[in-house]
């Protein structure tokens, strides 16, 4: 009889275990490394999926078209530079705590106290309780995509990193723990392999049970492990940065193709204060040189599907100031040639080092591109391969910042002025978006009017001005407009990178995993 | 000559690897005239038949920007070539040197040098290398430094441990007798009875040397783009696989070929001249 049971019991158990309703299950996605988890030096894109399932803001990007939605905040007022925030009462942190208006004071002067990340989109900004469900953010200057900004502001619980940290703003204990209202907590984390996630049962909102259970992001994969690892069922969505033919391979084996568009470029960035790159002509020369045609050939992935568009200008298409459709660049050599005798140095001497990320393998086919390119004028250069952390550390002086830097900025508010003030305002010079280390009044005009600017009609004429004044200038060769393309297995949906009336306008929101939908397959 | 390539040809083996060498030195000479494509080994990109597979237009198809990789590893062929050549042609003498004058003189020489060559030899040659690249330029010259610094060594050893066992035999002691200086001694009595060993480790290095070269290249340490090296050919193409397998396989056979045929001939050599395993 005993046997029996016992073997009653352990059938039992196998049917709950191979049966749907109870599998858990486990979403697998990889980036490039290194995942930053504390939210107030969050910047780039694994940083920036961390922080949005980790963390909630006080708004959200409207999904399918331009404004914002609440979220944290149930309802604002402005009142010139006084923004007032109504907070929902019902958000629990995942610690059990209750979200406040303290915690969301504490967001803003921790973010500001650390000076890490994106923490510039919210200097000169005070934070005050009014009482437990109100606060009120002053801005000192007027910033007109400051509800924009307000995505990149995770509320952080005080009282647990209090509780966990001997340090004021518990950097310690963020750099290894989440402490956000997220619809998921982090279970382990390690920056250089692997962050997992489980779905939070405290949610405020309702996450539907299709909602992976676990999440399991990788950092740092070979391009051909992810190759196989999907191939075999083994790995769910592969980061932006495959090279175009392992997409091209992945997607003819029957992998959907998933894309989020929009609010970024891909850039050679000219270092102006090194010669030969301090004269205009001589930049302009290069801008009109390279090949715009090969490198759009070169980043489709199939007839429908395509890594970017042909860029118009320094603006992406679809935002401010962009330049119409008609004005797509092109390789133009005999206004190459013409920039070229008005440039003073030999360009036989010039030895320009262009430089590519090693993460980024594509990178490097542009570069010899661009070399060739180059020859044809006779314009000698080298290419440099550059992990991404080397580089990071090159850009901070202009000395040892390369004459080329290749590099993906997206506008990270999804307005321009958070795509374009850090790289080019004379102000933030040393930073991964900025190794142009430009320095001109006029620009820094145009991008001050740009986001002081009250009506959309005023944001409008500055940001031409820029765009104009930037292609006069040239510190940038302006390659194409972005699209990401992420090649996925059938086991998920994610309708935030495959309806466009579902995406969010916001690089890295459609990896909000409370959206997606594991398919059971 | 004729001896030694007699008893050479004796062993199939021995030939194979005299017929590898023979041919990539012959490749690597030549390359320029008989690659398909010597334009490719340049700054040359061709996006329109890039990543092709083999065919008869490109026997071991194409890589990512369009050049042809049977041209690309004949011209590789000539780095690998020339960087074993100058390694060994520096390593080579200054470790013999060294070897020498410790074994030959002894006393406090031999301490000190023998301690300095221990040091070098306790530090794994692939990480002494990838530190010195870490602080120069990733250029040939420096890679040729970086794996010349990590060679010498074993020539110092190797020609210490003979030249410590020759000063005892009889013909030194008589070469003593009759008043030979200690450079005549070192150099024309015990040097000669050290250079089968010299000779037959130099040809196996060829190929260890090229191994070490093509994994600094790998890591992105050594020859930079768009000069053909076999190490970062494969590197790059290894991000492609399964797919564009062409890619890698082909760099990656070309290494096989180069260091098999040297450790083989090397092999032979060793029968040849009579080396002690």
């Amino acid at each position: 009889m005993m046997k029996n049971t016992a073997l009653i019991t352990a059938l039992c158990a196998a049917t709950a275990l191979a049966s749907p309703a109870f599998a858990e299950t486990v979403l697998r996605l990889d980036e490039v490394a290194v995942g930053e988890l504390d939210p107030a030096k969050a910047s780039d894109y694994a940083d920036s999926i961390l922080m949005f399932n980790v963390y909630d803001t006080l708004v959200l990007p409207a999904q399918g078209g331009p404004g914002h939605t609440p979220h944290l905040a149930a309802s604002w007022d402005v009142d010139g530079a006084t923004y007032t925030f109504t907070l929902r009462d019902d958000v629990m942190f995942q610690s059990g705590n209750k979200m406040t208006a303290a915690d969301v004071v504490y967001s803003v002067e921790r973010m500001q106290a650390l000076g890490a990340g994106l923490s510039y989109l919210f200097a000169g900004v005070t934070a005050e309780a009014v009482d437990d469900t109100t606060v009120t953010l002053t801005l000192e200057t007027p910033y007109a995509p400051f509800i924009a900004s307000l995505v990149r502001l995770p509320i952080v619980d005080m009282t647990l990193v209090k509780a966990n940290s001997d340090s004021e703003w518990g950097e310690d204990f963020l750099s290894g723990n989440g402490a956000g209202t997220g619809a998921y907590s982090v279970t382990s984390h390690n920056p250089q392999e692997e962050t997992v996630m489980a779905k939070s049962d405290s949610y405020f909102l309702d996450v539907a049970d299709v909602a992976p259970d676990t999440v399991r992001l990788r950092y740092g994969l070979e391009p051909a492990t992810v190759r196989t690892l999907i191939a075999q069922g083994e790995h769910d969505i592969a980061s932006q940065w495959l090279p175009p033919e392992v997409v091209q391979a992945l997607a003819n084996d029957g992998a959907q193709l998933l894309t989020e568009s929009g609010t970024g470029g891909f850039y050679f960035k000219m270092n102006t204060q090194k010669p030969p790159l301090d004269n205009v002509n001589c930049r302009l020369a290069l801008s009109a040189v390279f090949d715009y045609g090969t490198a759009i050939q070169m980043i489709a992935i199939n007839d429908e599907v395509s890594g970017g568009s042909p860029s118009t200008g320094a603006i992406p298409v679809g935002m401010f100031g962009a330049n119409g459709s008609d004005m797509v660049q092109t390789q133009d050599l005999d206004a190459a040639k013409a920039y070229l005798a008005d440039c003073p140095y030999d360009p036989a001497e010039m030895n320009l080092e262009i430089s590519w990320i090693a993460e980024v393998p594509l990178e490097e086919r542009f570069a010899l591109l661009m070399q060739s390119n180059f020859n044809e004028m006779g314009i000698s250069s080298s290419i440099t391969k550059l992990p991404w952390a080397l580089f990071a550390e090159q850009v901070s002086t202009a000395e040892t910042t390369p004459h080329i830097s290749q590099l993906f900025v997206n506008a990270v508010t999804g307005d321009p002025d958070t795509l374009l003030y850090g790289m080019y305002h004379s102000s933030t010079p040393g930073t991964w978006q900025s190794p142009e280390y430009l320095n001109d009044a006029e620009v820094d005009a145009a991008l001050d009017a740009g986001r002081s600017a009250t009506s959309d009609a005023d944001r409008e004429a500055a940001y031409s001005a820029l765009n104009a004044r930037l292609m006069a200038i040239a510190p940038t060769i302006y390659g194409f407009d972005r699209q990401s393309v992420f090649a996925a297995s059938n086991r998920v949906n994610v309708p935030a990178l495959s309806d466009p009336a579902m995406a969010f306008g916001l690089d890295g929101m459609g990896f909000s995993f409370r959206l997606m939908e594991m398919t059971g397959e | 000559m004729i001896r030694t390539l007699r008893i050479l040809a004796a062993n199939p083996l021995s030939l194979l690897g005299l017929t590898l060498v023979i041919l990539i030195t012959l490749a690597a000479i030549f390359a320029p005239w008989i690659a398909p494509f010597p334009t490719h080994n340049g700054a040359v990109v061709d996006f329109l038949n890039n990543n092709r597979p083999p065919s008869s237009h490109n026997w071991m198809g194409t890589d990512l920007v369009g050049r042809d990789i049977f041209s690309r590893i004949l011209f590789a062929y000539q780095i690998s070539l020339t960087l074993g050549v100058v390694v060994l042609a520096i390593a080579v003498p200054i470790g013999t040197m060294i070897g020498l004058l410790a074994g030959y003189i002894g006393g406090w020489l031999e301490m000190v040098l023998m301690r300095i060559v221990d040091v070098f030899l306790s530090i794994p040659p692939l990480v002494l290398a990838i530190a010195m690249m870490g602080v120069l330029e990733p250029t040939l010259t420096n890679a040729m430094l970086a794996v010349t610094a990590m060679w010498w060594p074993w020539y110092a050893r190797l020609v210490y441990s003979i030249a410590r066992g020759e000063r005892e035999e009889g013909y030194v002691l008589a070469a003593e007798v009759i008043g030979a200086g200690a450079g005549h001694i070192a150099f024309r009595e015990i040097l000669p009875n050290c250079l089968p060993a010299i000779i037959t480790k130099m040809t196996l290095d060829m190929g260890f040397v090229i191994i070490i070269a093509s994994s600094l290249s790998f890591l992105g340490l050594g020859v930079q783009p768009p000069t053909a090296d076999l190490g970062s050919m494969v590197a790059e193409g290894a991000r492609y696989l399964p797919d564009s397998w062409w890619l890698t396989v082909f760099p990656g056979l070309a290494i096989l070929v180069a260091v098999f045929g040297f450790n083989l001939l090397g092999d032979g050599l060793r029968d040849v001249l009579g080396v002690d395993e």
